[in-house]
């Protein structure tokens, strides 16, 4: 007879598996109840201190791992671009899936945070990603970007010297990235309603003209409007620190908001401006060169105009394109890379579709309105080498100077 | 007036409209001796003669519960761990939530807080402008929507499943490419300012940030939820009730102020409930139609979601959590209300 506290086989199975389903959860609650530890402060990093890069004090990001060998084998795809929606041309794409007898899926964020946390929590899982400079340092610290494998990506020969040799400020020896787009930071303007020379007198001022009350637009987008305010105010210093300097800068937002009805939009430059809804907007020298492809029907290309500072007074920026370490088909990404730094690809990526210029030697504004892909007076909107080197670019805020931007953008935001 | 006529409808009867349940058997009574509670409560054979274990009928609310558990206690908990934790600069500004209350830091929480009374209180605006905001859109929503119940559910006859349907049909578009369509319509060159220049109202920048529009928009995209429920109490009032007041002498406006409006009372405070909650977090109207000088609570919360890299999260659980305990109070009146109808009933 068995004895009654022998266990019958069921009753085991039901108490291992209770116990089973137990033991997790509560070493989960446990640990959540532990506090979790943060290395607080502006700095400190896993991958090793890696400061803030700045035109001034260049970095060479550390390498987390060896890149792929140049022999890797193609993989058999499909190749994830993780991307801004409509920031690439689907012909170009569909002409490397011919080439490459492999699909291509095309995932968009909305906005950087939303790409990065989706990358950093493995939600997407892309095999080429396009972050811009400012997340890069963490990106590496965070072990989410490989290093890239230079032989497979030969057409870097295809684009400004300065970014291999010695490499970008932000990725000396491009150890993890290549330029996909270069745009500089403006005033877009309707031409049949200022004149160039009216523009180019008032430059940033335009945004805070009276006279144009109600057709005013900024980027909703505190980066970037503060940084252009802040070269109103005169100031060259677009990564300011200084909370007097950002709360004028923030006076002033309100000011044209208030007494000249200026808007915060995404779509003003592009849309709006050929749609005539308003006269000026701050705007990405990309947006107004796609801004062609918006003008309603008996509108001509006359109608766009667009003013950047003199030189050394512009600010410049650049998106990148980055291998995440998640990524599932490596060779086929550098091929992807490679392929869109073509001299022909890169060029009909722009001229055709984007509006924003990739930094590929062959582009120049001359050889643009030669062949009529760009009205003479957007020849402005053109980036060249010399700039990148001398201008101004935004840089990666540390947490508590973030801060003090992201409050005033608030205040702003707010509607005070 | 008595019976089930007087006691109106609930939230959730409105959900299910079925038939209202019959009333529960009476427990037999047990003259002798003092109830015996555990047994009757262990079955129910007495009553109806089917025996179930002790278990069955509470077995029922399982599915409830847990839904409740992992759909809205432990969600909420987590915000509440959010908003009270800290954030990982290095990791892009992750949230690092404390899950055990004694951990909990209040910073954020209170410097939150305090930007709606001290300093520039940069937050009481938007919050002023929500209730203001809120409360004008629900009134003209239930002016408008009772009109159209009303007429629906009294006159419509055989058109009535067709309104209806017309009412409903809005809804298989998207609400943002309505309020997209909307910015055509309003825009100073459009249709609109085109029929108001004949009056002199024309050239009116109705986008430009003006309290009109949203609350337009907040009325439009709305109002369908407030007509719903009305109409479903409406229809339901007996004509004979209505031609009782007749009788007794009232007027047709009479019988409608002392009669129908007092039937339908539950049906106005579920209908004002369901649009004024989610009007409270609605952000993308105005993101769409107006601009920051009309911004209302729920854009207070997509500023700071997208600001995560400067440790925006936390401020952003703490706004939720502000927002919650603000929504709170139109709900407890309305089920202090319901409660109240329903013991008068």
């Amino acid at each position: 007879m068995r004895h009654p506290k022998d266990m019958s086989r069921r009753q085991f199975l039901t108490r291992a598996g209770g116990a089973a389903i137990a033991m997790p959860s509560l070493a989960a609650i446990l640990a959540a109840c532990s506090k979790p530890s943060v290395a607080g402060g502006d700095t400190g990093s896993a991958a090793g201190d890696i400061p803030i890069a700045t035109p001034q004090a260049p970095v060479e990001l550390p390498l987390t791992q060896d890149p792929i060998p140049a022999d890797t084998p193609m993989e058999s795809g499909p190749v994830v671009l993780y991307n801004w929606a409509d920031y690439i041309y689907k012909k170009d794409v569909a002409e490397f899936e011919d080439k490459f007898g492999v699909n291509v899926d095309i995932t968009t964020f909305n906005n950087m945070e939303e790409g990065i946390a989706k990358v950093s929590n493995g939600q997407v899982q892309p095999d080429v990603f396009v972050p811009t400079p400012g997340y890069l340092r963490r990106l590496v610290e965070n072990d989410l970007v490989q290093p890239l494998q230079h032989e497979l990506i030969p057409n870097m020969a295809n684009v400004w010297p300065v970014y291999s040799d010695p490499g970008p400020y932000y990725d000396l020896k491009w150890h993890y990235t290549v330029p996909y787009t270069i745009y500089t930071w403006g005033v877009a303007y309707r031409r049949d309603r200022v004149s160039d020379d009216e523009l180019a007198a008032q430059g940033w001022d335009a945004l805070w003209n009276h006279d144009y009350a109600g057709e005013i637009s900024l980027y909703d987008s505190y980066g970037d409007t503060i940084a252009i305010t802040i070269l109103r105010d005169g100031s060259l210093d677009v990564n300011s620190c200084d909370p007097a300097t950002i709360t004028a800068a923030k006076d002033a937002i309100l000011q044209t908001i208030n007494d000249n009805q200026a808007r915060l939009t995404i779509n003003g430059v592009y849309a709006k401006i050929p749609a005539g809804d308003y006269t000026v907007a701050e705007s990405w020298s990309g947006d107004i060169v796609g801004a062609q492809w918006y003008l309603p029907k008996g509108t001509t290309w006359d109608v766009l105009g667009y003013w950047k500072p003199e030189d050394g007074k512009t600010m410049i920026g650049n998106d990148l394109l980055a291998i995440p370490k998640s990524s599932k088909n490596p060779r086929l990404a550098h091929e992807f890379i490679n392929f869109f730094l073509d001299e022909k690809i890169g060029y009909d990526n722009f001229s055709n579709w984007n509006g924003y210029q990739p930094p590929l030697t062959s582009i120049d504004p001359d050889t643009l309105i030669q062949k009529g892909l760009l009205p003479k007076q957007l020849s402005s909107a053109v980036v060249t080498e010399e700039m990148f080197k001398t201008d101004l670019t935004p840089i990666e805020l540390v947490p508590s100077c973030d801060q003090i931007w992201l409050d005033a953008w608030t205040e702003i935001k707010a509607g005070a | 007036m008595d019976g089930d006529q007087g006691r109106g409808l609930t939230l959730a009867e409105i959900d299910t409209p079925t038939a209202p349940a019959p009333p529960e058997p009476e427990p037999e009574p047990t003259p002798e001796r003092r109830p015996r509670r555990r047994k009757k409560r262990a079955s129910s054979k007495e009553e109806s003669g089917v025996w179930y274990p002790r278990w069955y009928w509470p077995s029922f609310t399982v599915p409830g519960t847990l839904f409740l558990i992992f759909m809205f206690i432990l969600p909420v908990y987590v915000v509440i761990s959010v908003a009270f934790g800290a954030v990982d600069f290095r990791n892009f500004g992750a949230a690092v939530p404390y899950y055990a209350p004694w951990w909990w830091s209040f910073t954020t929480f209170n410097s939150t807080l305090s930007k709606f009374y001290s300093g520039t209180h940069i937050y009481l605006d938007p919050l002023m402008r929500t209730f203001e905001y809120v409360l004008a859109a629900s009134v003209i929503c239930l002016v408008l929507g009772y009109a159209v119940a009303y007429y629906t559910a009294r006159f419509a006859t055989k058109y009535k499943g067709l309104i209806l349907i017309l009412l409903i049909s809005p809804f298989w578009i998207s609400y943002l490419m309505r309020i997209y369509a909307w910015q055509g319509l309003l825009d100073t060159n459009g249709p609109i300012n085109w029929l108001l220049r004949p009056i002199g109202f024309g050239d009116t920048n109705f986008l430009a940030g003006k309290s009109i529009t949203v609350i337009m928009g907040l009325v439009y995209g709305y109002i369908p939820f407030m007509i719903l429920p009305l109409f479903a109490s409406l229809d339901r009032i007996q004509e004979s009730l209505l031609e009782a007041g007749r009788d007794l002498g009232a007027s047709g406006r009479q019988t409608f102020w002392r009669v129908t409006v007092p039937l339908s009372r539950p049906a106005i405070l579920a209908g004002i409930v369901i649009v004024t909650l989610p009007m409270f977090g609605d952000y993308y109207t105005n993101d769409l139609l107006g601009s920051t000088k009309t911004s209302m609570f729920g854009n207070l919360i997509t500023t700071q979601r997208e600001a995560v890299q400067s440790g925006g999260v936390t401020a952003t659980a703490s706004l939720v959590l502000i927002l919650s305990v603000i929504v709170l109070v139109p709900m407890l009146y309305y089920l202090r209300e319901t409660r109240r109808q329903a013991e008068q009933a």
